[in-house]
């Protein structure tokens, strides 16, 4: 990530700390079908009662590292915009020909002029042309508040108001085209917990 | 073909070894082609399943390949994900153009068809290629064979990978004759595709076989049963093939078969040279077997042959001639054997022959030879009307000589005896032979009977000379009989037997050569004759006993009496023993006549004993009866039967008898001195005698022999014989016995002698022993005699 301007940075975290003063947090623990904990998974709240949700202002970067995406697995709200500088020595043809966003920037290296654009709710895969191996996710979601678990399966969702929403999970590895699994969370003034076992392909 | 032949057995033998190894050989390399052709075609068949299999597989990985660069394409992946389906439709249809599928389909991640180039096979692949999408899911791809309208199809799916699998496509490639006939170039296989139609029938799909072949393979396909791989005999037109059968799919709805076929014919054909030429081999093989066998068997039987043959010769008596086989085997050894067998025969038939014709003593021809010279001499003179002669020949006494000086001196006389006969016969005609024993036979040819009797004559005086041989000097003597051709016999064997004759008398006679003539003969046949005739008359009791009485001279007085035999002949008459006794003798006849006259001398003194008479009867014993060791006994056996005893028997030897042989002569006299019967020497003085012997023999009387009493009245030595006689006689104490006495004078004579009794004509002639009682009674002594015993 890179750095943004510091003064926005403690405007921003000012104002979450405000937030937070009113807002929950939810810890998710997601497991694989074996029970096993699931790294990188998605996991994010939509609100069902339809309140305003604050607008993505962020741009995020998925580099091209050493023939890789790194990272492999993102999650934007939806209208984010995501730049994809090539910091490899060779060039990369990065494409997705997902439904949800389809783009391509052809054989480049550095950095492309213009990030793109996620407008849309859904997975993206991305892939590079030259390089077949090369794979990446991005999970569009419409809501500010989204989380990847880490590598223990756990990731928090914070600065939640109350309220009820519908909590989401979604792994790459979930068969192509299945739906995120989701159970409804009520939300009041502590924070909450809940957990996924999601139906993955391993 | 004879058998029997050892030719013909042995070749049939040869040949019949040699066709067997060559027909066994020739159907071992047979079967050994025939087995190395089957396996050869299914290691061929088995290879070519491989090669089919990865012709398939090359297949398969050149459709993968082409459908991985256009499951890679971007454009295509772009199309599709902008679903784009024309694109998609074009790009697929390039594609399969570019490969030469038959159809190419693009399937989504959720099994659905989103493209695809052909419509009229569809339904029937379209269940087997998501079969394989499945699999493809499992294992990144898939490949796999399915059928479809009676087609087999090489069906592909690869992923279409966007990055990540987003879809599949799917080529399918039709197995079709393309495809046989690429597998036919690389292995020169037939190969034929089947799939079953619906009625269960094989049906060609694509075969490397004219039509009319494959529609047959098919059916006959239906017979096999399912699973096997392997056919081994396929008859396919006029073909045999041996066949594999490469299942392709395996799923039993819509099965497909590759049959891979090799042409047995084919496969054999490089074979074929090999075995005409074998053929060719065993042909030639036994031609030359049958010409070796024949030939070899001809090389053994000819030998035995040609040796056959010359045993014939050698039967036939022809001994010469070379046996022309000259070989180092065994038959080489058997002819050999045979050349020194033939001359040992010749050999020992020249010996026999010697031996048959020749004297080995003296080296002269033998009776065998003489005699078929004198019939070769006999027919020459009867054609040359010529005289031919033999003289024989026979030693005196040489038997004497023979058994006083032993018998390698008798034979060397002989061999002197041969050398002086050679050395007086100088002419070549006349031969000189050996007949045996002493006798020697010499053949004058053209010889008359007066210069026979010449050389004859010249002969004798040769042997008047004394033979010496060891220092001893003998004088030789010998009869000669002279036969001559045509007089005195018309035969070899007439003149021998005439020459027999007369050598005999000569020798008798004391002439020393005669002549044959016909009144010697006679006598001669009367002799041969005699024998039988003294036989007949045994049996037809011709004989008679006669007696002759024996008076004491002191007194006239009958003590005793001599048996005699008289042989009364039915023809002749009255026959003197003088005719016979002798010849009696010398056969041994005398012996059935002293036996004879013993039985019937007992049989008269147990008659005149019952008449109260015992005169003491004399039987007369000759030479044969002393050697007669049984005498003993049989007149033991003939007293006992008459019941008489031994006593009243004297029994009369001549002085020469006993001298023939003392010792056996002693040893019978001790055996019947011992039985008591007297014994008595006859004809005392005329012959041989040895005093030392006299003294020894237990003899009881002396009998002077009648020739010195006959004449003693006249002849004063006569009479001083008898005297010394009578004195030598009385001296040994023997009584003596005077026989011939004729007068009253000599009676007196012998008297004064004082000699003991008396026998002759004067007191009797001998007479029949019947009429002895009788004349016994009438019987008065002369007063003389009867006076001097009264005063005696």
């Amino acid at each position: 990530m890179r750095a943004v301007p510091i003064s926005a940075a403690l405007i921003f975290v000012s104002a979450l700390a405000i937030q937070s003063a009113l807002a929950a947090s939810v810890s998710v623990q997601v497991t694989n079908a074996a029970g096993q904990p699931l790294a990188d998974a998605a996991v994010y709240a939509e609100p069902l009662s339809g309140q305003a949700v604050p607008k993505p202002n962020k741009m995020l970067e998925i580099e091209q590292k050493g023939r890789k995406f790194l990272p492999l697995v993102s999650v934007v709200q939806a209208g984010t915009d995501i730049s994809f500088p090539n910091n490899d020595t060779v060039r990369h043809h990065v494409y997705s020909l997902s439904p949800t966003k389809v783009f391509e920037l052809k054989l480049y290296s550095g950095t492309p002029g213009k990030p793109v654009n996620f407008e849309k709710p859904g997975t993206v895969v991305l892939g590079c042309n030259i390089h077949d191996t090369m794979v990446a996710y991005i999970h569009i979601v419409n809501t500010p508040w989204f989380a990847k678990t880490d590598a223990a399966g756990r990731a928090k969702l914070e600065g939640l108001p109350p309220g009820k929403y519908q909590l989401k999970a979604w792994h790459f590895n979930l068969p192509l085209g299945a739906q995120a699994a989701e159970q409804p969370l009520s939300l009041a003034a502590d924070d909450g917990s809940a957990s996924f076992r999601l139906n993955t392909k391993n | 073909m004879q058998f029997r032949s050892l030719q013909s057995r042995i070749a049939t033998l040869f040949l019949l070894l040699i066709l067997a190894i060559q027909l066994v050989g020739f159907f071992a390399i047979q079967k050994g082609i025939h087995d190395n052709a089957r396996k050869s075609i299914q290691e061929e068949l088995t290879i070519g399943e491989r090669v089919f299999q990865r012709l398939l597989e090359q297949n398969a990985q050149k459709l993968t390949q082409g459908a991985g660069l256009l499951a890679a394409d971007y454009g295509f992946k772009e199309a599709f994900g902008t679903n784009d389906q024309e694109t998609i439709g074009d790009a697929l249809s390039t594609a399969r153009d570019r490969i030469g599928a038959a159809l190419t389909m693009l399937i989504d991640a959720e099994h659905r068809v989103r493209a695809t180039t052909t419509n009229s096979h569809t339904a029937g692949l379209e269940q087997a290629v998501m079969k394989l999408v499945e699999q493809a899911e499992r294992a990144g791809s898939a490949n796999g064979i399915s059928v479809d309208g009676n087609h087999p199809y090489q069906i592909v799916v690869v992923p279409v990978k966007a990055p990540i699998v987003v879809a599949w496509v799917a080529m399918a490639f039709p197995i079709d004759q393309r495809l046989a006939a690429d597998m036919r170039a690389l292995s020169s296989l037939h190969v034929s595709v089947l799939t079953k139609d619906d009625r269960g029938a094989w049906t060609p799909d694509a075969s490397t076989l004219p039509a009319a072949e494959a529609a047959s393979l098919a059916l006959q396909l239906k017979d096999v049963p399912e699973g096997m791989g392997f056919f081994p005999k396929l008859s396919i037109g006029d073909s045999d093939f041996s066949a594999r059968i490469v299942t392709l799919t395996k799923t039993s709805a819509k099965p497909a078969v590759v049959v891979l076929q090799r042409s047995i014919d084919e496969a054999i054909a490089p074979y074929r040279q090999l075995q005409v030429t074998l053929l060719f081999l065993t042909a030639v093989g036994i031609a030359f077997a049958a010409a070796g066998s024949f030939v070899t068997a001809r090389r053994i039987t000819e030998p035995l042959r040609q040796l056959a043959d010359i045993a014939k010769q050698f039967g036939r008596g022809e001994y010469r001639g070379q046996i022309g086989i000259k070989r180092a085997d065994e038959i080489g050894d058997l002819s050999q054997a045979f050349e020194s067998m033939r001359d040992d025969i010749a050999e020992r038939e020249r010996e026999i022959i010697h031996l048959a014709y020749w004297d080995t003593l003296t080296d002269l021809p033998n009776r065998a030879q003489f005699t078929n010279r004198l019939q070769d001499a006999i027919v020459h003179a009867q054609k040359h009307n010529e005289n031919c002669t033999i003289l024989m020949m026979d030693l005196d006494r040489f038997k004497a000589v023979n058994d006083a000086l032993g018998h390698g001196f008798g034979d060397a006389l002989l061999k002197q005896v041969a050398e002086r006969l050679k050395s007086q016969i100088c002419d070549e005609t006349d031969h000189i032979a050996r007949l045996g024993g002493d006798e020697f036979a010499i053949l004058l040819p053209n010889t008359g009977v007066d210069q026979a009797k010449a050389v004859a004559a010249r002969i004798l005086k040769s042997f008047e000379v004394p033979i010496s041989l060891d220092e001893q000097t003998i004088d030789l003597g010998a009869g000669i009989g002279i036969a001559c051709y045509p007089e005195h016999g018309a035969d070899a064997q007439a003149l021998l037997s005439h020459a027999e004759v007369a050598m005999y008398v000569a020798k008798t006679s004391g002439n020393e050569a005669v002549a044959y003539s016909a009144s010697i003969d006679k006598s001669s046949q009367n002799n041969l004759s005699l024998l039988s005739e003294l036989r007949r008359a045994v049996d037809r009791n011709e004989f008679r006993l006669y007696v002759q009485p024996k008076v004491l001279l002191a007194t006239g007085e009958v003590v005793g009496l001599e048996a005699l035999i008289r042989w009364v002949h039915p023809e002749r008459g009255m026959v003197f023993p003088d005719s016979f006794i002798p010849f009696a003798e010398q056969t041994g006849f005398i012996r059935m006549l002293t036996r004879w006259v013993l039985e019937r001398s007992a049989a008269l003194c147990a008659d005149l004993g019952r008449q109260g008479l015992f005169p003491k009867i004399s039987v007369n014993l000759s030479t044969r009866d002393l050697l007669d060791q049984d005498l003993p006994v049989k007149f033991a056996d003939i007293l006992a039967r008459h019941k008489v005893s031994s006593s009243s028997f004297c029994l009369e030897i001549t002085e020469s008898a006993i001298m023939d042989d003392p010792i056996r002569a002693l040893g019978t006299l001790e055996a019947l001195h011992e039985m008591h019967a007297e014994l008595a020497i006859d004809d005392f003085g005329t012959g041989y005698s040895s005093l030392a012997y006299l003294k020894r023999l237990p003899v009881d009387e002396l009998k002077i022999d009648k020739s010195f009493v006959m004449k003693m009245e006249s002849d004063a030595d006569d009479a001083k014989i008898v005297r010394s006689t009578i004195d030598l006689g009385h001296n040994m104490g023997l009584r003596v016995v005077a026989e011939g006495l004729e007068n009253t004078g000599i009676w007196h004579l012998l008297a004064e002698m004082g000699c003991d009794q008396g026998q002759g004509y004067f007191i009797s002639k001998p007479m029949p022993a019947e009429q002895f009682a009788g004349w016994l009674a009438a019987w008065t002594p002369p007063e003389f005699a009867a006076a001097a015993g009264a005063n005696a």
